[in-house]
């Protein structure tokens, strides 16, 4: 009756003599997996600290704080008991994802209605942990990208530490007026919007983007694409999803362009802008909405990169993981359906006639 | 020869050290015994013995009922103070005198006594669900085996019970695996034992070369066959039939199957000695080699224990702490169940018994969502989904959970064991597998009735055979048949004679595939009863005796005619 559970390995490997075992396969318990992919966050936010300022750092507590606040008001609204949730960190890393995915130093309404939706619309109305078919974080994410495309886009260019507004930003004070000028454009934005005629070469040559943008993107997303191996290395998250979505990515802009270099962005650029490692690494893997099996996390993976990648080039917005996670965790019930594993044993041929089906 | 490799599996704290540091012992005899009636699969044995009869060990006091179910023996001498309708007790006399059978030579002796003997002996299978073993023997009626595999792998933490038996009796072992090899008609035999038994690895080496001695002498007989030792590397549950197969040979069980499907027959090294014992020595199943272990005994180790022993006598004598007890463990702790009260015999099957504290075996902690992380997935060695599973079982969608193979799950507790959020998966699967069986019960049930119908009216025929059978004798004595009549008569006798000869031949096939449908599906499922298939086998069986009883009648009237 498995008297015996994983967590004991970890727990008793300090002192247990007996202790023969040598390679550790199991997974820590859910909490602890929360609080590692937290922590696994912390290298990205460091760096995007550096190069876009304390917003960053203010987007995330406030993100994190709301989004407990919601746990524990939907929790109590579902009149369930508060401290297992709450401790299993989950609504606090909803709340850091979040966070890390705003433009820095949001306005604290805005973080308050992402959080909202994502936390209680996305997450207990669907009945709590465990149970939502959409990533939370995404949900909040995409809501405000369409309901507030202003503030959504307005991506400081790399900045000083602490930015002069930083306080009305926050306070969500500073006049409409002068949110333009505070606006940059994203390196994705400003490829998006050369418009047609412009080649890719000629675009590049008119110094587009504020100074060290491109490079404080990448290092950014070198960040992300560290605390993403730690979680691989620490096995919080599977490499299926990661891996196959990033070459999709890759992929698919080599085919566009090598196509036609002088339309299409390279693929280094693809990889190391916008949300591409940080959704790779940190929102595709939340368990919860993704596909199960080894294979389905495959074709997941590759179906975010692949959608990504043509809206990216062919679509209205210039990045669009969130979108397309969003996308992707549809098709996840159909992905596991259509990827049940063949048991061992059982005869080859009847995974194709005998499929199961849900209803 | 490579190890092949099954999918998931996981690695466990072993805590083996505890009980196998120290030799094998005989634990003390017991004052006094309690045999339960079903200690094994099938239907439970059916008394033989009053209150107050004597007996010895060995005596039998309970005979098989239907198939599959197995003999019982007295394992102490003394006298039977109870027979109630699930257990015998007996008081000992301290004398402990031995019953024993004449001893069989294996080499020698014809197929049809061996297996009588495993049967008369009660002999089942020590490792898992106690199948009985004359059953297994016969298999060579149906299927063609190949290979014998030896599951030495003993993969779940805390037993030692097969690696103590191995280092003392790794020759003996060996040679009860020669028998059923015999049996069975095995080319080879394979022994399979996971790397963390050094010493009875040693022990079966020495063995195995001595045997090598024997065989390249040019006196050595027909029926050699070639045995490899296997090493395999320690993972759990390496020591599951289908996963230590595929480990050994690299073959797959087919699912629904049976591994003599693809001619290999597995058995225990406990079960192979305790084979030999029955053979070579004569003595039935009256005492097994039980671990005794965990943080809560002072004297941990494995012991030869009369079956019938009260655990709470052995756990004491072990240097049992009360206080520091928090629940015993029959079994491992991956698959074992904990036992509601100490006052519990030790049976056939039982082969370890974990007094734990809390600290070492704690309960588990509350459990929380499943955040389909997949841990539980990858470790399956099964390749089922554990995680769907476990959804459809809670909302009880039973088609779904057939359909997603449910019962291809070995119950390993891989699962459980991994999972980030606390769900006692396993449990699920059981009470979900449970439920589904009762359903099908439910429906088979219109059915029984039918195959209990046909059966009274068999016996019913056949002892309407019977009957006419004795007048016929009787009638024969005193009047002889009138010669007018005689030609035709016998003309017509003779075509009577040929279609019951027809009709005795298949009530015989019927009775061996009635067999083989219910030795399977013991098999297959161990713990359930097969009462509606032992029916139908019954009905066979009246059938095969009227049909018999008619063409011995048959013959007799045309001996009679024929020579007036
Ligand atoms: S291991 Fe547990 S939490 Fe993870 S998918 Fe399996 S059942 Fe769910
Ligand atoms: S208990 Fe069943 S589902 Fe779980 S790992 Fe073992 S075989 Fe797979």
């Amino acid at each position: 009756m498995s008297m015996m559970h994983a967590s004991q390995l970890t727990a008793k490997s300090t002192n247990a003599k007996s202790l023969t075992a040598k390679t550790f396969n199991a997974t820590p318990p859910t909490a602890q997996l929360m609080r590692w992919v937290i922590i696994a966050t912390l290298p990205g936010l460091a760096v995007m600290t550096f190069y876009f300022g304390i917003g960053v750092i203010s987007n995330v507590l406030l993100a994190g704080l709301f989004a407990l606040g919601a746990e524990a008001l939907a929790l109590k609204l579902r009149q369930r008991s508060l401290r297992p949730a709450l401790s299993d960190s989950s609504a606090l890393l909803t709340g850091v994802l979040l966070g890390a995915s705003l433009p820095p130093a949001s306005p604290w309404w805005l973080i308050g209605i992402g959080i909202l939706a994502a936390v209680v619309v996305a997450k207990h109305l669907y009945g709590g942990l465990g149970q939502n078919p959409f990533n939370p974080a995404m949900v909040g994410y995409a809501l405000l990208l369409v309901s507030f495309p202003t503030y959504m886009t307005l991506w400081s260019p790399p900045q000083s530490f602490i930015p002069e507004n930083l306080w009305a930003q926050i306070g969500g004070t500073l006049p409409a007026s002068m949110l333009d000028a505070l606006s940059g454009a994203t390196p994705l934005d400003a490829f998006k919007h050369k418009g047609e005629a412009v080649l890719a070469r000629e675009f590049w040559a008119t110094q587009p983007l504020p100074e060290g943008a491109l490079s404080a993107w990448r290092n950014v997303a070198l960040a992300w694409l560290a605390g993403g191996l730690l979680l691989i290395a620490k096995r919080i998250i599977s490499w299926h999803i990661p891996v196959s979505m990033l070459v999709s990515m890759a992929l698919l802009a080599t085919l566009f362009y090598a196509s036609s270099p002088s339309h299409f962005a390279s693929p280094f650029f693809h990889l190391t802008t916008g949300a591409a490692i940080f959704g790779a690494f940190f929102i595709a893997t939340d368990p919860v909405s993704a596909a199960t099996s080894r294979r389905g996390k495959l074709f997941f993976g590759a179906g975010i990169g692949a959608l990504v990648m043509i809206i990216r080039t062919f679509g209205g917005y210039p990045d669009a993981v969130a979108f397309v996670v969003l996308l992707m965790n549809l098709c996840v019930p159909l992905l596991d359906i259509y990827t049940v594993p063949r048991p061992t044993g059982q005869p080859k041929a009847q995974q194709q006639t005998e499929q199961v089906d849900r209803s | 020869m490579p190890a092949y490799e099954f999918p998931g599996g996981i690695t466990l704290l072993e805590r083996k050290d505890r009980s196998n540091q120290s030799p094998l012992r005989n634990a003390p005899l017991p004052a006094q015994v309690t045999l339960p009636l079903k200690q094994h699969t099938g239907n439970p044995a059916i008394p033989c013995v009053a209150t107050d009869d004597a007996v010895q060990v060995g005596s039998l006091i309970a005979k098989r009922d239907g198939m599959v179910s197995a003999n019982l023996h007295a394992s102490i001498s003394g006298t039977v103070t109870q027979v109630s309708d699930s257990a015998i007790t007996i008081d000992a006399d301290g004398l402990d005198r031995w019953q024993a059978l004449p001893p069989l030579d294996w080499r020698t002796e014809n197929h049809a006594v061996l297996i009588d003997r495993l049967d008369s002996c009660g002999l089942v299978g020590l490792g898992g669900a106690g199948f009985p073993s004359y059953i297994k023997a016969q298999i060579a009626d149906h299927h063609r085996i190949d290979t014998l595999v030896v599951n030495a792998a003993e993969c779940e933490p805390y037993i030692t019970a097969d690696d103590l038996a191995l280092r003392h009796y790794p020759t003996d072992i060996m040679e009860g695996a020669q028998i059923v090899a015999r049996l069975c008609g095995a080319q080879q035999i394979v022994v399979g034992i996971e790397d963390n038994k050094p010493d009875a690895i040693r022990a079966l080496k020495v063995a195995l070369s001595d045997f090598e001695q024997i065989n390249d002498h040019p006196t050595s007989d027909q029926h050699r066959v070639n045995i490899t030792l296997k090493v395999i590397e320690t993972r759990y549950p390496s020591g599951g039939e289908r996963q230590f197969i595929k480990k050994l040979l690299n073959l797959d069980v087919p699912s629904g199957g049976l591994p003599a499907d693809i001619g290999v027959l597995c058995h225990n090294p406990g079960t192979l000695l305790a084979a030999l014992r029955a053979v070579r020595d004569g003595k039935p199943l009256v005492e097994r080699i039980v671990t005794l272990t965990g943080d809560a005994i002072s004297a941990p180790g494995n012991y030869w224990v009369r079956l019938g022993t009260s655990i709470e006598t052995l756990l004491l004598q072990a240097g049992l702490e009360n206080q520091q007890l928090y629940h015993v463990i029959v079994g491992g702790p991956m698959m074992g169940v904990p036992l509601s009260t100490l006052d519990t015999p030790v049976m056939k099957t039982t082969n370890c018994l974990i007094a734990a504290t809390r600290e070492e075996l704690p309960p588990a902690p509350a459990e929380s969502s499943c955040i389909r992380c997949g841990a539980c997935e990858s470790v399956c060695p099964v390749q089922l989904l554990p995680q769907q599973l476990h959804w459809y079982a809670r909302a009880e969608s039973d088609d779904t959970l057939e359909k997603l193979h449910l019962f291809d799950c070995i119950e390993c507790g891989a699962c459980s064991f991994v999972c980030p959020s606390y769900i006692p998966l396993v449990q699920d699967y059981r009470s979900a597998k449970q439920r589904i069986r009762v359903k099908r019960i439910e429906t088979a049930k219109a059915d029984h009735a039918k195959h209990r119908f046909e059966f009274r009216q068999a016996r019913l025929a056949r002892e309407d055979a019977e009957k006419q059978a004795r007048r016929q004798a009787r009638r024969g004595q005193i009047r002889q048949p009138s010669d007018s009549s005689k030609a035709s008569d016998s003309a017509a006798l003779q075509v009577d004679l040929r279609s019951l000869r027809i009709a005795q031949t298949a009530a015989k096939a019927a009775v061996r595939k009635a067999e083989k449908t219910l030795a399977r599906a013991a098999a297959q499922d161990p713990n359930q009863r097969h009462d509606d298939l032992e029916t139908q086998l019954a009905t066979a069986q009246e059938n095969l005796k009227a049909a018999d009883t008619r063409l011995t009648e048959a013959r007799a009237t045309m001996a009679q005619q024929e020579s007036p």
